[in-house]
């Protein structure tokens, strides 16, 4: 027989029911938006949240005031990369998607996003409006194979920050940043400081701050990751090993026994707050030159504004140093158009409006990135934060700026790449013969997708 | 009434199951405790269960809940909703179909009963993995990917477990109320409908609340089948609040898993002996 | 069963082919199982998901047992125990890694709070090759609340008689509980461990989110179902991700059965 304890469960039970039935019911929806009637709706993925997520939802906004026949719906994506991906292979893609530079080439070779010369044209966008190592990002092939799958939204080269500051301090002239990884590592001596007990409580340099391109460290001693001609793997050749030998340096720097060293770099990084907060290392003093993008400037004026930073460009081995042509990752996000997108045209008038270069501009200033176009305004270099901007613009039109390898393998190389580089930071394995085991995986990785290519396509 | 003896065994026993338990909720209760606190106070390495001062528990806690809330990216109203209707469909379609094939596979007699109730256990053992990739390639056929039907029509077609449970229950109703409901001239929908369903409202329940709860804590499914940021559900979008690199306050993140969790428990509470129930019942087979 | 059986069959097909996300699956025969023999990161990742069952199993499931014979006796506070073991096995998965994310965290974490307070130093749990499937198999044992219950269940069922004969012949609890407890609920408990493996070889989401930071993935928390998914949603590998499902399943279908006949001596089934 119920009891009173059982009718009052029930009626608790019930309201619960009827609240879950009410919400749906009456609950917010999603995809609500004021487009004019007879526009092309197009709906636009993108990553940007935050201050940098405004400025694009500013663009998107301006545009859809600009005319009635478009109207962009703009969505916020985590993890796109994947995201676009599976949404692309299972029917629902979007019209528009914001990826990531290194993205392109695997979504390119499967046929995940459109070719886009004709449409570009159509819209009067050419590639030689952009630089050198911008126009690497947008296409795959060389010469008359090169094909063009995605137009650059924000740009950014990769140099080195250094605190000022601390360079006075330890008796380093300011004014003349390591060029060499010799110098570097020699002003990194100078720049390591530890307490009455010798643990580190500032670092020169470090390679894991950070942490986001594992992979690069090689191209600073002249050796690529990739050879796209011949779709060989190249992460045998010397110059990497030189190179993750300096990174397993650094980490043994931190003194005493290989586990010992690494259990004290593992204890000092655990003390940096998280990137994008006033407690980054480099904001907050514990590390005194890092590698990074122009829009660090940003984060300075936000969390660190009396942060004296110098920008030089990163430096490489000695024997490839060249001082009009810089070594330097061109780091981008990219619009693309995905296969099966609705509205493809539309979306690319989009594009051309994001190209605009006052647009392009603005975008390029709240994100506090470079601009990817060949001319680039005055006001455009008045008005920027990132007192460094003249380098990272010359890195962009350096012979040796490099980008991510184009193959489809790239992902997993990637994956392999970062998982490796974290077993050598923390000393479990050997530069040489970690670097010798990722050589043979990635070749097994390209190997793979030349074959399903030749089984797919025929040929080469 | 017997006289209270204290018996030292006993009362061992007890403080070390009180232990135990404190143990077992301790990371929910830290876990409300972060989500009160302010962004500075949460990562601190001092052990403190309130903010100080703990009069600012209350107003910390409605702006942080505020702000989980009304976040302009990850909209959790709208994946609870999303959550809802997926979780009212599939429980639904589960419940009935699940009894339906029960009944089919306990009080009907069929050639090939026998091997049918095999394959459905077997398909117990089956992991995911092997039927999420045809899947994805079937509802892309279907044009059902990037929808919430991935999520719940499945759920229509019954589930091993549950058909399993269920076939016990109603194995256990004497037979002679189907032979005198047949007198009354009942088919067999007449007798689901008004003998064996009113009999199994217990078992019914037990396969409602747990299908629920699988419901609200489905990651994989989403992850592969839902890609519109508007129709993810709760658990997806907690990953996707998680994995804002870096740029998620702790505090923040906390309350969020806080929002996630709370129906369930609520619903534990107010369900508690069903549940305990049921999964004695269910557990007890081989 | 239409959801069952028409994708397995699919499944198998695609694990015979070349098959991307994007283009039409080609016949490759047992390439992709070939290539999986070589694939070291396939090798890490059952290496890693084995190690972890074979540690999390055996340990759920003394645990269980123990708690559950602990929790059956009349004690006060049972019932309230027994509801707080339970509530962690409602919260959902990726709630419950967010919150061990944080309580693993190694500056601010709980775990490590705790210890630096009993004057240890902890270790990163999440980073660190060694602590990865510990902090795993410390997560997953919060969530055993169902099997204790279920064992709770069981141990009621076994005759007092059976006990009381027991203590007549002087034998002590732990004699009690290997002589007549577990026998009379071993079918129970083989059931259980039986469910309790499949899903553990399965085991997706907690460490997805625990193991994959913005430096990359933890090599030690990489396990099979995450190397399945990355190769079928993220490298365009949907054939080779099948390979390695219907190896998963064939695992899967011979360790059951394997322990079904282990078990055939030891499990005790009352005449009905």
């Amino acid at each position: 027989m119920a009891n009173a304890a059982d009718i009052s469960r029930r009626v608790v039970l019930g309201a619960m029911g009827a609240a879950a039935a009410g919400f749906v019911a009456f609950g917010p929806r999603g995809g609500g938006d004021d487009a004019p009637k007879g526009a092309v709706v197009i709906d636009y993925w993108e990553k940007w949240t935050g201050h940098e997520g405004k400025a694009m939802q500013q663009v998107v906004d301006e545009f859809n005031g600009s005319q009635r026949d478009v109207f962009v719906r703009y969505f916020v994506t985590g993890n796109i990369g994947q995201k676009a991906l599976i949404a692309i292979a299972g029917g629902t893609p979007p019209d528009l998607v914001g990826l990531w530079n290194f993205n392109v080439p695997a979504y390119a070779e499967s046929g995940a996003i459109l070719r886009l010369d004709e449409l570009a044209a159509r819209e009067g966008l050419r590639l030689d409006q952009y630089r050198r190592g911008i126009q690497e990002v947008m296409t795959t092939g060389r010469g008359a194979d090169r094909k063009w799958y995605g137009v650059v939204n924000t740009a950014g080269t990769l140099a080195m920050y250094y605190n000022k500051k601390l360079f006075a301090e330890a008796g380093l002239d300011p004014a003349r940043p390591p060029r060499t990884i010799e110098e570097l590592e020699s002003a990194h001596a100078a720049l390591t400081k530890r307490n009455e007990s010798g643990s580190v409580v500032q670092s020169g340099f470090l390679h894991g701050e950070p942490g986001w391109w594992s992979w690069i460290w090689g191209y600073h001693f002249g050796a690529s990751i990739f050879d796209e001609v011949t779709e060989r793997a190249t992460i045998d050749l010397p110059q990497h090993a030189a190179a993750y030998r300096w990174l397993q340096r650094t980490v043994r720097g931190f003194g005493g026994t290989d586990t010992e060293a690494a259990k004290a770099l593992e204890l000092f990084r655990q003390g940096f707050g998280n990137y994008n907060t006033p407690q980054n290392a480099f904001l907050a003093g514990k590390v005194a030159m890092e590698i990074q993008g122009p829009w660090l400037a940003n984060m300075v004026e936000e969390f660190a504004p009396g942060l004296n930073y110098g920008v030089a460009p990163m430096p490489c081995a000695a024997d490839i140093y060249d001082v009009a042509n810089p070594v330097a990752l061109v780091d981008t996000d990219v619009l693309c158009i995905p296969r099966g997108a609705k509205h493809p045209e539309a979306a690319m008038k989009f594009i051309a409006f994001t190209q605009r270069q006052d647009i392009t501009e603005r975008l390029a200033l709240a994100h506090c990135k470079i601009c990817p176009l060949v001319k680039v305004s005055d006001g455009f270099f008045k008005a920027h934060k990132n007192r460094g901007l003249a380098v990272h613009n010359a890195l962009a039109d350096s012979a040796r700026a490099f980008v991510v390898p184009k193959t489809r393998a790239w992902p997993e190389i990637k994956d392999d790449f970062d998982a490796t580089v974290q077993r050598m930071w923390r000393l479990e394995v050997e530069a040489d013969t970690a670097l010798k085991g990722v050589q043979s995986r990635a070749q097994g990785y390209i190997d793979r997708v030349v074959e399903q290519r030749t089984r797919r396509y025929g040929g080469t | 009434m017997k006289k209270w003896e204290f018996k030292p065994g006993v009362a061992v026993l007890s403080v070390a199951m009180l232990a135990i338990a404190l143990a077992f909720v301790m990371p929910l209760l830290w876990m409300i405790s972060t989500s009160v606190k302010p962004e500075k106070q949460a990562a601190s390495q001092a052990i403190r269960l309130l903010p100080d001062p703990a009069s600012s528990t209350l107003p910390q806690a409605a702006e942080n809940y505020t702000a989980v809330w009304h976040d302009s990216t990850v909209q959790f109203p709208l994946y609870l909703r999303n959550t809802l209707i997926v979780a009212m469909l599939s429980v639904a379609g589960m419940t009935l179909s699940s009894a339906v094939v029960a009944y089919g596979l306990s009080r009907i007699r069929w050639k090939g009963r026998g091997a049918m109730f095999a394959i459905t256990l077997a398909t117990m053992m089956i992991p995911f993995p092997v039927l999420m990739v045809p899947l994805f390639a079937i509802f892309k056929q279907l044009g059902w990917n990037g929808t919430l039907a991935p999520l719940w029509v499945p759920a229509w077609f019954g589930g091993a477990f549950n058909i399993f449970m269920l076939r016990q229950f109603f194995m256990g109703i004497p037979k002679e109320l189907d032979e005198a409901a047949r007198i009354d001239g009942m088919g067999h929908w007449g007798i689901f409908w008004r003998i064996i369903v009113p009999l199994s409202k217990p078992a019914l329940a037990v396969v409602a609340l747990f299908h629920f709860v699988y419901v609200w804590n489905d990651f994989i499914g989403p992850l592969i089948y839902l890609h519109h940021r508007d129709t993810y559900t709760l658990a997806l979008g907690l990953q996707l609040y998680q994995s804002q690199a870096g740029q998620t306050p702790w505090n923040l993140l906390m309350a969020a898993s806080t929002l996630v969790v709370l129906p369930l428990v609520l619903l534990f509470i107010v369900t508690q002996g069903s549940f305990v129930r049921g999964i004695s019942a269910e557990g007890l087979k081989g | 069963m239409v959801f069952v059986l028409l994708p397995m069959g699919l499944s198998l097909y695609f694990s015979l082919t070349d098959y991307s996300l994007l283009e039409s699956p080609v016949w490759v025969g047992a390439g992709n199982y070939r290539r999986l023999m070589d694939d070291p990161r396939f090798w890490l990742s059952v290496r890693n998901t084995l190690l972890f069952a074979f540690v999390f199993i055996p340990a759920a499931t003394a645990l269980s047992l123990v708690l559950a014979v602990a929790l059956s006796g009349r004690l006060r506070v049972g019932k309230l125990v027994q509801a707080c073991i339970f509530i962690p096995t409602l919260v959902p998965m990726v709630a419950t890694a967010v919150v061990f994310s944080w309580l693993f965290n190694g500056e601010y974490g709980l775990v490590n709070a705790g210890l630096r307070a009993i004057g240890l130093e902890g270790p990163s749990w999440l980073t660190s090759r060694a602590w990865a499937v510990p902090a795993l198999v410390l997560l997953s044992l919060w969530s055993i609340g169902q099997q204790v219950v279920v064992y709770i269940a069981a141990v009621h069922e076994v005759p007092a008689e059976l006990h009381e004969a027991a203590r007549l012949d002087g034998m002590s609890v732990v004699g009690r509980f290997f002589r007549v407890t577990l026998p009379m609920i071993s079918p129970v408990v083989l059931f259980n461990v039986i469910v309790l493996t499949i899903n553990t070889l399965q085991v997706f989401a907690q460490p997805y989110i625990l193991f994959r930071t913005k430096d990359g993935q933890n090599d030690a928390g990489l396990f099979y179902t995450m190397h399945l998914y990355d190769n079928a949603f993220v490298y365009q590998q949907m054939g080779y991700a099948s390979a390695m499902a219907w190896i998963q399943l064939v695992v899967v279908l011979i360790l059951t059965a394997a322990m079904w006949w282990a078990s055939r001596r030891f499990v005790h089934y009352r005449a009905a």
